[in-house]
Order: C-alpha cells, then structure tokens, then sequence
C-alpha cells in the first residue's frame, strides 16, 4: 500500500513537473511567434508576365494572359501545346559564357529574380555572410538538363560533365549563395507544387529560430520540355483542350477548365527581422505572419480537402490570428477539374459563414503552373494585394463551375484595402503549405 | 584534312572555348593548365570538341590528354567515320 501510494503521488508529482515544462515551452513558443517580427523587405519575378516587379504587377492588374503556342520545342507531338513561357530570355546578359554552360535554365531564372530582389532590398552588405540564408523550392530542378542528357545517352553520345551540377534541384540555391556570397545556411526544398510555399515557410523558421539573420527565400521551375509535360499528360493533369486558344486554357473555377496549364519563372522574397530592416532603413512591403504545413498521407497525386483546411489553420494560428481576420486568398487554383473543388470546399470547411466575403484570385490562370516556382509567384502576388490595396484578377472566368461559388475577383481587378492575405500551395505527394501575409 | 590544317582548326577552337584566350599564342605545345583551364574545364573543353570534331574520346584515355598537341594526335589516330 505505501510502496503503491508513494508511487501514485511521485507520477503526480511527475506530471505537475511535466505540466509546469510544458506550459513554459509553449509561452516560449508564443512569445517567439508575436516576438519575433518577419518581413518582406524586396521581391524579384521572372514570369511569362513579365520581369521585374512593376511589369508583373501591371500585367496581372491588367488580367494579362501570359499563355501561347510553345515555341522552345517542337511540341507537335504533345498533347498540350501551350505554356507560360518566358521568351527574349538572355542569361548571357548577366552570367559568362562559362556559367551559362554549367547552369540549368530553372537556375539561371533563379539567378535574374534573386538579382532584382536583392537589388530591390537594397542590398544586405551590413549583415555578416555566414547570416545570410537562402531557401529555395523547386519541383523538379535541372529537368531541362536531365531531359537533355538522357536523350544523348540513349543516342550513345557522351554525357555534358556539368550533367549532375545541372540537375540538381540545390543548384540555383547553390548558385544565388556563389554569386552574391551567402555562406549561411543554403536550404532547397522539394514538394512538389508547394515547393516554394515550404522553402518561404523554412525561411521564416530559420529567422525565428535565430539561425540566419536574413533570408533569400522563393522557388524557381523551367518544366516547358517534352518529356516532363508527357508525364503530366499521361496523368491527365494538363489541359489539352485549348490549343487552338491559349490564352483562354487557364481557367481555374471556370466550367469547362481541364487540367493544368504549364508555366515556368521564378519569384524570390528578402525576408528579415522587422527591427532589423528597420535599422537599416529598408523599405518594407509587408509582414511574414505565419506558415502553415500538412500532408494528406493519403493519395500520391490526388488533393485532399482536410490536409488543406489543416494547413491554412496552422497557419492562422502560427500567426496568432483567427480566421475572421482573413480578407485575401491567393488560392492554389491550378485549373484542375477535382483541384479548383477541393480548395473551395476547404476554404468554405475552415472559414464558414466568412468564406464569401474573402476576395480570392488565382496567379496561376494568368501565368499557368509554374510548379516549385508558383507560391512564390502566389506570395508575390499577395505581398503586393496587400502593398497596393489591388486585388488581382482571375482571368477566363465568365462562367463558373456550379461546385466553385466564392468570390474569385472574376476578370477585372479589384481595389480593396485588405490587411491578410493567405498564399495557398498544394503539392504531389500530399504537401499543403499555407503562408500568411499581413500590412505591418 | 593535313596536320597543319587540323592543327590551326583545334588552336582556333581552343581559343574561342578559353577566356580572354590570346589565339597567337596558343601552340600545341600549350597545356591545358597553363591556358588557366582546371580539370572541370578541360573535360567541359574536350566533351566541346567531341561534338565540333566528331570524335569520341574514351574514357580511359581523356586522363592522358593534357595539351592542345594531344588533341590533334588523338584526332589524327581516331578519325571521325564519315572523313576515313
């Protein structure tokens, strides 16, 4: 009996310990979320849309449609025929001849939207180099390469020696580091479609966590080539139906949309501590709140709605807000038939009776999908709603599917003063990342 | 196509593969290190000339191959097909 009481009374002691442990650990936690203030001090785009911030931005205002015939292969033998291509494209402009020659086109993007972003941040010269991050996504990395090398191979021709360093999806991350002499910690994170979404997310974490003092942070995709859009073919992902009318494919919510659009490009954020880019008089365009990540764990390509709905609320909550205060989604919105249903069903699941006062838009009915690159683009999209109080459009949406009955900002922009905005990105393999924007 | 034909082919193409490369002064005595080129880049230079030359360079033997001279021996022994 007191051998048996004495145990009880130690696991109760145990357990208030424990408890006491544990309730620190999470004030620790809170108070390094609200402490710590993440911002957005400079964004660089390349998209089929345009290079450069201003030119992106007036072109998706302007419900631009950057989607035409592909040009770069002779895509006759594809099913779908159209991309969001970025053409007059000169990597000679700003790498050597020896540089182009070991770079993949999805780096050398990389490369032009870091430049202008770093550019636009106004530099980082003050912090010390081994504090300096990069955190890059890419679905597929060097496949313009892979796609390049394989087929030599098969013709038995000797394989490029910059084969792998090509290929690899850490190269344009490893290439932003040599170029402009990151020595922090240099991150890439491959989920798919959320790629870019997870590496802004793991670029805030590093920030919080205290391990860089800034962050080079986004995604870059080149996946216009025929044997990466065969594939997607072969799963029925893309559309097909378009091709005598481009610029109308990309239709996400729309009757009648099916399946995807390719695009490539490449979006890059400067993430710092708010009072850091304050000391240094950076200019600053929004804040970076909370991030969200889940994975449905339950199907390799299909989208789940819970997964979603969990992530967007990790979110919310990361950012110590409650979803009343969203007024803005950049939505995941691929153009997919089950894809575009899902999000909606998410979106209403989590938000309810505040769902249809939410502008939403879709980045990608303008520019396609541009994989690992599209939350980036999607954030980009986002930190500019919030820094203009323009919402832009989603195009091609003059009739909606039935299942698709929210506020997406249908063909016209849209000036509204919003104060959050959601960047949603759902992956192959289950991935959902959500990222919170807000004004400062 | 004579040695000396060939000779001025390869120190041409070499030139134009080399950074801020002074043609005159390449010879096929010239090493490959001493043109500033480092082992990535002699394997990037001779996978350039396989493609311009129309010949194959083992893999073996690519190790052996350090001067402008051993690329215009390893061409005038391995003849492309459609020139033998």
């Amino acid at each position: 009996m007191l051998v048996a009481g004495l145990t009880a009374h130690s696991a109760f002691s145990i357990f208030i310990a424990l408890s006491r442990m544990l309730l620190t650990i999470s004030c620790l936690k809170s108070s390094v979320q609200t402490y710590m203030r993440v911002v957005v001090t400079g964004m660089g785009i390349i998209s089929p849309i345009g290079t450069g911030i201003e030119q992106f931005w007036n072109a998706a205002i302007n419900g631009t449609s950057g989607i035409s015939n592909i040009q770069c292969f002779d895509a006759s033998g594809q099913r779908s025929r159209i991309a969001g291509q970025i053409t007059g494209f000169d990597p000679t402009a700003f790498l050597s001849a020896k540089q182009v020659e070991q770079t993949d086109r999805f780096t050398q993007l990389a490369l032009r939207a870091a430049n202008l972003a770093l550019e636009d941040a106004g530099g980082l010269e003050g912090y010390e180099p081994r504090r300096l991050a990069v955190s890059l996504g890419s679905g597929m990395g060097g496949f313009s390469t892979f796609e390049s090398s394989a087929a030599r191979k098969f013709q038995n021709k000797s394989a490029p020696p910059f084969t792998v360093p090509r290929i690899m999806a850490n190269s344009a991350a490893a290439w932003i580091a040599i170029k402009h002499g990151l020595k922090g910690a240099n991150l890439t994170c491959s989920t798919a479609c959320s790629s870019a979404g997870n590496a802004i997310g793991m670029g805030l974490d590093l920030l919080r966590t205290g391990k860089a003092d800034a962050v080079v942070a986004g995604g870059a995709e080149a996946c216009v080539l025929p044997l990466t859009m065969a594939g997607f073919e072969a799963l029925l992902a893309l559309s097909t139906g378009f091709n005598n009318d481009p610029m109308s494919a990309s239709r996400p919510f729309a009757k009648g949309r099916d399946g995807f659009v390719m695009g490539e490009g490449a979006g890059i954020l400067i993430l710092e501590k708010e009072e850091e880019a304050q000391r240094r008089g950076a200019k600053i365009y929004a804040r970076l709140a909370g991030y969200g990540c889940t994975c449905d764990a339950t199907h390799i390509v299909a989208p789940d709605m819970d997964g979603q709905v969990a992530a967007m609320q990790a979110a919310i909550e990361d950012a110590g807000m409650t979803p009343d205060r969203v007024d803005y989604i950049n939505a995941h919105a691929t153009s997919t038939p089950l894809g575009d249903i899902v999000e909606t069903k998410a979106i209403k699941q989590l938000f309810g009776e505040h769902a249809p006062e939410i502008a939403i838009s879709a980045t990608k009915s303008l520019i396609g999908h541009t994989i690992g690159a599209s939350a980036a683009i999607g954030s980009i999209a986002t930190v500019m709603a919030l820094h203009t109080g323009t919402i832009h459009p989603t195009i091609n949406l003059m009739e909606a599917d039935p299942e698709c009955d929210l506020n997406y900002t249908p063909n016209q922009a849209v000036q509204k003063k919003i104060q959050t905005g959601v960047c949603n990105a759902f992956g192959f393999g289950g991935n959902n990342a959500s990222l919170i924007f807000t004004t400062l | 196509m004579d040695t000396a034909e060939l000779e001025a082919k390869v120190i041409a193409f070499i030139a134009s593969k080399v950074e801020n490369a002074d043609a005159s002064k390449i010879t096929t005595a010239s090493q490959f290190e001493e043109l500033g080129l480092d082992s990535l880049d002699t394997v990037q230079l001779l996978f350039d000339a396989e493609e311009t030359f129309g010949v194959r360079f083992d893999g073996d033997e690519v190790k052996n191959l350090r001067s402008v001279g051993d690329i215009v021996d390893y061409i005038s022994q391995h003849p492309p097909a459609s020139s033998s």
